[in-house]
């Protein structure tokens, strides 16, 4: 085999499966033409843009972070005072501050605003890194969810401009599952190549020894800093189709256990894989919608009580964290098909901080060439 | 003016309360408990079903019901967890608190139960000709014989020294015949017994109960142990009334127009607490907590 061609693979090997297989679920599923699992892969495809850039931080640094709920909330809100239709701006947000009320004009499509509100995310989060990225951990994870409790006091409280309690409307419902299965793709792509990039190597080095990799010449703060932005801008894009998704919305949507359904897809499908991010989407998203059906009664003629979509989804976490605390995936990566994979299986995984085939070791990688 | 300062004092040593409980589970085994909030919704459902109940009734089935439960989330979820990193029981707790919210939802329902508050302690006591709140009152006492209590388990008895010996080093303590489950057991029996505590006096404040009532207490105690410095209990303690203190103080001083903003300002300062001083304001002993 070629040296060539196996870095081709390397290269593209989960992106291109990943993007396929979600292009073919796509597709299927428009062809098959039910309005109802139409808008649930429509919600799946917009989850895995979310949780696609969670991952992009929490992932490649392994830094838990329970405040990127604050980027989806932000990127919602902005993209929704950018493009609600100017006359009806007008009469939903009278008390609109002197210095916004330039964006009562405002009308955007839902493309450039959607930029704009990742723009927004990026912003925030990198005034906040210098102080969030000393930190690792417990102390971590605490100060990323103070930023949660920050942003959702602003957003419940600023009335003025975010209505507050009272239900955001007016949003044009302009995505459908086309243009969020073509951003999800995005995301992933984005976030393969930030993974593979140097920076991205060097995070996943922090993210297995801090120390060890500081002494290499890691500067892991500065590299934090980057996913972390990153990731931001990813999670505001995926709250401003999110906010056109569902098009009427308020700040309690964006909290506790909207951030819990994403920890659960991530944990679920193995923290640090890109693969398991997608698998975790998948599973928790279907998993959620078929127990929120049964609820309503909507499937199997079942009326399940309300609650027991989250309590199934909590009870799948937990376990998950007893039996398998890697997750499906073990934060692995999907194997390279047979042609390209080594005689010699397996060393211990982990070793790989590139993220393509971990299941391989590298020495038997470098006798393949 | 008496009436501010006690405000100011009732509102610090009801937060003290409600932190003391979490931070005795961060020191023995570095678990932020999400599901310390679900307890204080659990004790408050007790307290709707019971509210009819002679008072000795309410108030003890009260607090067995809260111990019970935190009882059973040791047994079923953090057990099996014990030794995983701090991360990962944070994830878990967050896990059995979503579990026991709509578990509530399900069974006793999605809308608000009312508890009615007792005329007694909603009624004024003349002191120094300032009115001030029987509640409030009672609250402080309450807080100081806690506080009181605890210090006597802590020092003088079999299971204090235990329980300390236990926070130091766990592994170390084990070897020297610390049973390590009866231990960690009896802190969440005492948890359980200050969540109940806390709910009593929360919600006879309130007058209701919801399934979500738990969320502003667990943050509230989150920031609380933040402060104190994650290993010791005189940390959480001192936290959680300066904490309170400085809510209820901002409350009374804030202009109108930022009052509502008032979380957003105590959560920048556990931000700016975090980053310059990651072992709180009273650090440990011990190596900080990575």
């Amino acid at each position: 085999m070629s040296g060539l061609a196996l870095r081709t693979v390397r290269a593209v090997w989960v992106p291109v499966v990943l993007i396929g297989a979600l292009l073919l679920a796509a597709a299927l599923v428009s062809a098959n033409g039910d309005l109802v699992i139409e808008r649930t892969a429509t919600l799946l495809a917009i989850n895995l843009v979310i949780a696609v850039a969670f991952h992009v931080f929490s992932g490649n640094s392994g830094v838990l972070s329970f405040g990127h709920l604050a980027f989806v909330a932000l990127g919602a809100y902005v993209c929704a005072l950018l493009t609600i239709p100017a006359n009806l701006k007008a009469s939903l947000f009278p008390d609109m501050p002197s210095f916004l009320v330039w964006i009562l004009d405002v009308e955007m499509g839902l493309l450039p605003a959607a930029l704009l509100a990742g723009a927004c995310a990026a912003l925030l989060a990198l005034v906040v890194a210098p102080t969030l990225m000393r930190l690792s951990g417990l102390p971590a994870g605490i100060s990323t969810l103070a930023l949660l409790v920050i942003v959702y006091t602003v957003l419940l409280h600023w009335e003025e401009v975010t209505r507050g309690s009272s239900t955001m409307i007016g949003v044009p419902p302009d995505v459908k599952l086309g243009g969020a299965t073509a951003v999800a793709c995005a995301a992933i792509a984005i976030a393969w190549a930030y993974q593979r990039s140097r920076a991205g190597l060097r995070l996943r080095a922090s993210r297995e020894d801090e120390v060890a990799a500081a002494a290499l010449g890691v500067r892991v703060a500065a590299d934090r800093t980057r996913a972390w932005v990153l990731s931001a801008f990813l999670a505001g894009v995926g709250g401003a189709f999110y906010a056109h998704f569902i098009t009427t919305f308020t700040p309690s949507e964006f909290y506790l256990e909207a951030t819990f359904m994403i920890i659960a897809m991530i944990v679920v499908g193995g923290l640090g894989s890109l693969t398991g991010t997608v698998l975790g989407v998948v599973l928790i998203t279907v998993l959620d919608d078929v127990l929120g059906r049964m609820q309503d009664g909507g499937l199997l003629g079942l009326s399940l009580p309300a609650g027991s979509a989250a309590l199934g989804v909590a009870i799948v976490l937990l376990a998950m964290l007893v039996k398998r605390p890697d997750g499906l995936t073990g934060g692995r990566e999907l194997p390279l098909p047979p042609p390209w994979r080594p005689a010699t299986p397996a060393g211990t995984g982990h070793a790989d901080a590139g993220g393509s085939g971990d299941l391989e070791s590298a020495p038997s990688i470098s006798s393949a060439r | 003016m008496l009436q501010d300062i006690v405000n100011i004092v009732s509102g610090g040593s009801l937060y003290c309360l409600i932190t003391l409980g979490l931070a005795l589970l961060v020191g023995l085994m570095r678990l932020m408990n999400f599901a310390y909030g679900e307890l204080i919704m659990v004790g408050g459902f007790a307290m709707y079903l019971l509210r009819d109940e002679p008072f000795v009734v309410f108030v003890g089935g009260t607090v067995v019901a809260v111990v019970v439960v935190s009882l059973l989330t040791e047994r079923i979820a953090f057990r099996p967890l014990r030794g995983a990193s701090p991360v990962t029981l944070l994830v878990a707790s967050l896990a059995v608190s979503i579990m026991l919210q709509n578990g509530a939802r399900m069974t006793v329902g999605p809308e608000s139960r009312g508890v009615p508050p007792s005329d007694w302690l909603q009624q004024g006591v003349a002191i120094g000709g300032a009115q001030v709140p029987r509640l409030d009152l009672v609250t402080i006492a309450l807080a100081a014989a806690t506080l009181a209590g605890l210090t006597l388990l802590m020092r003088r008895t079999e299971l204090g020294i235990q329980l300390r010996a236990a926070a130091e080093d766990f592994e170390m303590a084990g070897l020297l015949g610390v049973r390590a489950n009866a231990v960690i057991a009896s802190a969440f029996a005492i948890t359980g017994v200050l969540a109940a505590l806390v709910t009593l006096i929360l919600i006879e404040d309130q007058g209701a109960v919801t399934a979500t009532v738990g969320t502003g207490p667990v943050l509230i105690a989150f920031v609380g142990v933040v402060l104190g410095g994650m290993r010791s209990l005189v940390g959480a303690t001192l936290g959680g009334f300066l904490l309170g203190a400085a809510t209820t103080a901002l409350d009374v001083m804030l202009p109108n127009e930022l009052s509502p903003f008032r979380d957003a300002f105590v959560f920048a300062a556990v931000i700016a607490v975090l980053a310059f001083r990651p072992e709180g304001l009273v650090p440990g002993r011990a190596e900080r907590l990575a």
